[in-house]
């Protein structure tokens, strides 16, 4: 963990970077979004190959033994090149949440397999318009899971579920195997289709027990995919930031490079304020990890990446006028990607809520 | 690790001096004194650091100095800026031109201006900018002639702007000796006496009262030629070497604005009409919004002063603070007159740490000093994102020819 990357952990950020510059392929990325159901598997086996899903799982089962830092690095890197599927940092939250809350004998069966990736977690705490619903509808009874999630992102293909439900003694955070036939999957037509944004009607599927206090449990997860999915935000925000100034340095008008128009200039210098504050944010949150104001940093790097992400990709398909707004320009690609990071997983009205309760609770 | 350990100890001891010099020197002490008592104060507050071993931090032991790095010196400038103590007046005489003088000069002279500049006793300004250059640095027309029998030179012309000029007693300045040269390469360097006569030193009133700013006025000064800073014509190289020779400055995410905690207290404590205030989403909006941006700040902050103890050269984005923490101030506190509603236009003037309207009333000036937010922009397009220089009719062109 480090506010500035040791020699391993650039190491890792420079082979994400070229080992996915090589995959990257918009032609495939726009050819899911006009399908349902489907996500890059080319992209997911790169992941599985190179173990990004052990990062943060304990050596001791399988993983890698690293922290949010480096789960960080490679998101950040992944959200450069706009990646096909999602479950790179819900299957490290559903590590997350088995690693501190399960039992030993669920710790010995899920996390190998997550992070060998052979099995794809995904997160599915939020219910209607409230990412952490205090009285959820779904409910959790002797171990079976009833009622529906809606819009789970990645819920068209995962195989694990951290799913927050109402119990007797209040919401609980439980572990869902979907494997079975109890768990019905209703992918919904979405403007980012490979994020596999899909209802799901739980009808007796076998759950366990995470934490008893959901809630509290929820949030501390919530807050570690919050920083992970800031990561991959910044990486967005970079990538459609660079094409942007490449534009503006090539395109002439009236006799010059469009860099050189101080409305152009601004804007970039603009841009590049939000995104160095988001950077520093994320990665001063995973640094900070273990720290008691941890959520508060996590909000905020939450909040920044959203701003970022945003901004970046709307004002660099105005830097590239008309073409900016076409299906052929590549950019919606990140149009897109940036709203859906942005609503996933708490928008920023639920984010600004956690962080002023934080800082209220402070004073 | 060791080293950061070390910082660490060095910050606790300088805060723990601080705390118990906070009631007699900080922001309590300073209420309601008149300009010349509060200066009064800041000497001795100067003279007390000399004492203690705080004053010329990372000034080598030779020139009066501690003989510590910028880390030490940061440490100690960000616990210093919490208890509001006067330092503002000597903030630019030990920023640029004390150590510009220690780099020109030698000998006894220099090393007593000095020593009497980190006591408080003597303060120097910076006659940079004039009435047609600020910004643009190079413009500026004040004009030195040279007598060619003796080598000395005469002043003649106007400086805008400069900070505290009525209770210095150096400067250092840049003049033009020759309009019929590149703009650049007409300019000359030297220090000066400000009591010198033909001197005259004219406070402008600042919006919100204040009246640190002065216009300076020289009518024919003399000035020798062992008061020349570099070789005639090498003004402009000595003015960019100022600027930057001390690199490391604190810097306060707030825009050394009230800290947003207060904002928070504030807004905690209210209501209105039976409403409470943290319960309205717009303010936990700018609330939210601000801490975010702040802690971004802090983090390349801590991020910055990390990298330097490790000998590595910090990334540039630390030129990104001054432009959002200081028009983040300002709308911070345009929002709290908001938030007191009608008897949001009360002023009772208190400090820079706790005033919002004052530091609502002088944020315009924030927005400029040292850097405009349209320069700075600039800036970060040109010397970070290498995107190409704004049309320059200046360039290529002799000063007297360049349009007015």
């Amino acid at each position: 963990m480090a506010l500035i990357y040791d020699e391993s952990q650039r190491q890792i950020a420079e082979e994400c970077d070229r080992i996915l510059k090589n995959a990257f392929s918009a032609p495939a990325l726009k050819q899911l979004l006009e399908q349902s159901g489907a996500y890059d598997t080319g992209f997911w086996d790169i992941c599985v190959s190179q173990g990004w899903p052990a990062i943060a799982v304990p050596e001791a089962a399988g993983g890698l033994g690293l922290g949010l830092s480096e789960q960080g690095i490679v998101a950040q890197a992944c959200g450069k090149v706009v990646c096909g599927a999602p479950f790179l940092n819900t299957g490290y939250a559903v590590s997350e949440a088995i690693g501190r809350f399960g039992d030993a004998a669920a710790r010995e069966k899920w996390l190998p397999a997550l992070a060998a990736g052979e099995v794809k977690g995904i997160v599915a705490l939020a219910e209607g318009r409230a990412p952490l619903p205090k009285a959820p509808a779904v409910r959790f009874e002797d171990g079976r899971l009833t009622g529906t999630k809606t819009a789970v992102p990645g819920g068209g293909a995962g195989d694990l579920a951290i799913v927050l439900a109402a119990t007797c003694d209040g919401p609980a955070l439980v572990l869902a195997d979907l494997s079975g036939a109890e768990t019905r999957r209703h992918l919904l037509p979405t403007f980012d289709n490979s994020r596999l944004a899909a209802d799901m009607a739980f009808a007796g599927t076998p759950a366990q027990l995470l934490a008893a206090d959901g809630i509290q449990a929820a949030r501390t997860i919530l807050c570690l995919l919050a920083v992970a999915t800031a990561h991959e935000q910044v990486g967005g925000a970079e990538a459609v930031f660079a094409s942007a100034r490449a534009y503006a340095l090539e395109r002439y008008a009236f006799g010059q490079p469009l860099a050189a128009f101080q409305s152009i200039k601004h804007r970039l210098a603009e841009n590049y304020t939000l995104i160095e504050l988001a950077r520093s944010n994320a990665q001063y949150a995973a640094h900070n990890v273990d720290d008691p104001h941890f959520a508060r940093y996590a909000a905020a790097a939450r909040i920044a990446a959203t701003e970022a992400y945003d901004t970046a990709s709307r004002d660099a398909m105005q830097v590239f006028g008309g073409l900016g707004g076409t299906w052929e320009a590549d950019l919606h690609l990140h149009q897109r990607r940036a709203r859906t990071l942005a609503v996933e997983i708490g928008n920023n009205l639920f984010w600004e809520d956690e962080l002023v309760e934080e800082l209220r609770r402070a004073c | 690790m060791r080293a950061e350990t070390a910082i660490q100890q060095y910050r606790e001891t300088a805060r723990r001096w601080l705390e118990a010099h906070a009631a007699t020197h900080g922001a309590p002490a300073r209420r309601g004194l008149t300009p010349e008592q509060d200066l009064a104060l800041g000497r001795a507050w100067m003279a007390l650091k000399y004492d203690a071993g705080y004053s010329g931090i990372n000034w080598p032991r030779e020139h009066g100095g501690q003989g510590l790095g910028a880390l030490e010196k940061l440490a100690f400038e960000e616990e210093e800026m919490k208890f509001g103590f006067p330092t503002d007046y000597f903030a630019v005489s030990l920023g640029m031109p004390v150590p510009i003088i220690l780099r020109y000069l030698t000998g006894d002279w220099v090393l007593e201006r000095a020593r009497a500049a980190l006591r408080g006793e003597e303060i120097w300004c910076q006659l940079f900018s004039e009435p047609s250059g600020g910004s643009d640095l190079a413009g500026l027309r004040l004009r030195a002639t040279q007598d060619q029998a003796t080598g000395d030179w005469r002043l003649d012309g106007q400086k805008l702007w400069t900070s505290y000029a009525q209770y210095c007693d150096y400067g250092i300045l840049v003049a033009r000796h020759d309009p019929t040269l590149l703009k650049h390469q007409g300019l000359t360097y030297f220090w000066v006496d400000m009591r010198a006569p033909g001197t005259t030193v004219r406070p402008i009133k600042l919006a919100d009262g204040s009246d640190h700013v002065n216009e300076v006025f020289f009518d024919n000064v003399l000035v020798p030629d062992s008061q020349r800073l570099g070789p005639v014509g090498g003004g402009f190289k000595v003015a960019l070497e100022t600027l930057v020779i001390e690199r490391h400055h604190a810097s306060d995410p707030a825009g050394f604005g009230p800290a947003l905690n207060l904002f928070v207290r504030e807004a905690a404590a209210a209501d209105v009409d039976g409403v409470p205030l943290l319960e309205d989403g717009r303010v936990r909006e700018r609330i939210a919004r601000n801490y975010a941006l702040q802690n971004g700040l802090r983090a390349i902050q801590a991020r910055n002063q990390l990298m330097l103890g490790l000998g590595m050269e910090p990334g540039p984005e630390g030129a990104v603070n001054k432009l959002v923490s200081a028009r983040a101030r300002q709308r911070l506190s345009e929002f709290v007159l908001d938030l007191r509603g009608a008897a949001g236009v009360t002023w009772e003037p208190s400090g820079r740490l706790d005033d919002w309207v004052r530091s609502w009333i002088s944020a315009p000036t924030g927005r400029q000093a040292g850097g405009s937010d349209e320069m700075l922009l600039n800036t970060i397009a040109e010397r970070i994102l290498g995107l190409p220089q704004d049309h320059r009719p200046d360039k290529g062109v002799p000063f007297n020819q360049i349009p007015k």
